[in-house]
């Protein structure tokens, strides 16, 4: 699967996370912007990375800016991210979930 | 927050701008000229009984106008909510790749929302955020080998004339590469897609010449916001730093670029004080070289894409013959009609 168009999904509020995925070229790349990276950062890349394999996506760049989300936000929004760039919205991947 | 109400604000709206001039008073931001207003493509206001506690707006992807109750105990929590919603209403038009120019000490909570510094003057600092960053733009770009000797000019070219061909040429010559960058900005007579063409077909037999896009990183004098400056004189003073700094930094730094070529400007003030900023900045890391400006032989008239709008404007085509190359020449033949109805539809001509 390929990303072609930019999505976001989320928002900047408390216990959220804001993710946005754009086409990349170069692998799974994750920006990740969160007040608490150094405690939980690799969690959270691991979380999001984990999503995108179940895509079946190999290229992908993804800004997340969290604010304090738990994994299962961290999952519905990346989630929602990438089925709004691949436009698949309304038929959710049941697999994924 | 539960009481939160988002609103979008009408600033047509004679109550509304005053609700929402006065909250920015309050604030320290005064400047509400129509030329920093009229940009505006949308506001939203957040209400808590019925009061506007914070706000925020943008003009195509810039974000302006953003301001918080400092008031408030959750004025970072307001802040965040401002930010959000401004970027998800981007998004739903498509526009991920977002700008803020604000005050340097306004960095930090523009950092925490995603936004990366590009760069810092005392004055001003210039963030980005979303799917693309200077980066990603530097990246996709032709490189040289950094041991060449590689110049790099900034043009409009609204339209390309033999004066820009002229600048360019002199570029060629001292230098193994030229870049020559496009400003993106589309508020000339010309698109920046026909600005572009243009360029490429009038320097289609020098080699060495490439020719770029300048994307948002060329700060433009037309999407400066001045509203957070305490001194709207210097306006241009400040865009032009920011301009240098990006410059300086990031592209001549990534491009290895040694030298920028300028032309002389005699007539307008705007590109002199653009020059002389760019002189004080630029050096040592890189050279600037101003090459005087070339003079029609008819009459010893500086060269100006101003002269040929004016003569497009006044349909006295045949004095931009001696003014244009070939293929400038051409382009505006066969589109006369459409520049002519751009000007009576309200296209400014007059300026740079």
């Amino acid at each position: 699967m390929e990303i072609k168009k930019t999505a976001i999904a989320g928002t900047l509020e408390s216990s959220d996370i804001q993710v946005t995925v754009s086409k990349g070229n170069d692998g799974i790349k994750i920006d990740l912007t969160s007040d608490v990276k150094e405690r939980f950062g690799k969690n959270i890349v691991k979380t999001i990375e984990e999503i995108v394999n179940k895509f079946g996506i190999e290229n992908i760049n993804i800004k997340a800016v969290d604010q304090g989300a738990l994994d299962c936000v961290i999952k519905a929004r990346t989630i929602t991210a990438i089925q709004r760039s691949l436009g698949t919205s309304e038929e959710p991947d049941w697999e994924v979930l | 927050m539960n009481n939160l109400e988002l609103r979008n604000l009408n600033l047509k709206d004679p109550d509304q701008f005053e609700q929402w001039s006065a909250f920015l008073k309050s604030l320290g931001i005064g400047n509400f000229s129509s030329v920093e207003t009229d940009p505006l493509d949308g506001t939203i206001g957040l209400f808590e009984n019925n009061q506007l506690i914070a706000t925020g707006s943008y003009a195509g992807n810039i974000l302006k106008y953003i301001a918080v109750c400092n008031k408030s105990s959750n004025n970072g929590a307001l802040f965040n909510r401002v930010i959000s919603e401004l970027l998800n209403i981007l998004a739903q038009k498509d526009i991920f790749h977002v700008l803020v120019f604000t005050k340097p000490k306004y960095c930090k909570s523009f950092e925490q929302v995603g936004f990366s510094l590009i760069v810092k003057s005392d004055d001003a600092a210039f963030l980005e955020t979303g799917d693309q960053s200077i980066t990603s733009y530097l990246a996709d770009l032709p490189k040289f080998k950094d041991t060449e000797k590689i110049g790099a000019i900034v043009m409009n070219a609204n339209p390309f004339t033999n004066g820009h061909r002229y600048l360019i040429e002199q570029a060629a010559k001292n230098s193994d590469h030229v870049y020559v960058f496009v400003v993106s900005t589309d508020k000339s007579l010309f698109t920046t897609k026909e600005r572009t063409e243009m360029i490429k077909a009038g320097t289609k037999d020098l080699d060495n010449v490439v020719v770029v896009p300048g994307g948002d990183y060329l700060v433009s004098y037309a999407t400066f916001p001045a509203y957070f400056l305490s001194y709207e004189n210097d306006k241009i003073v400040y865009q032009t730093t920011i301009d240098a700094l990006v410059f300086k930094q990031w592209i001549a730094k990534q491009l290895s670029i040694s030298t920028r070529y300028l032309g002389t400007e005699p007539e307008s003030r705007t590109t002199k004080i653009y020059n002389e900023v760019l002189e004080e900045i630029l050096p040592p890391d890189v050279q600037v070289n101003v090459i005087p400006r070339l003079c029609d032989d008819n009459n010893g008239e500086i060269v100006s894409a101003r002269t040929v709008r004016l003569a497009i404007a006044n349909d006295e085509i045949a004095k931009i013959k001696a003014l244009v190359p070939p293929t400038t020449y051409d382009f505006i033949i066969k589109n006369k009609q459409v520049l002519q109805d751009r000007i009576k539809k309200g296209m400014k001509i007059s300026g740079n």
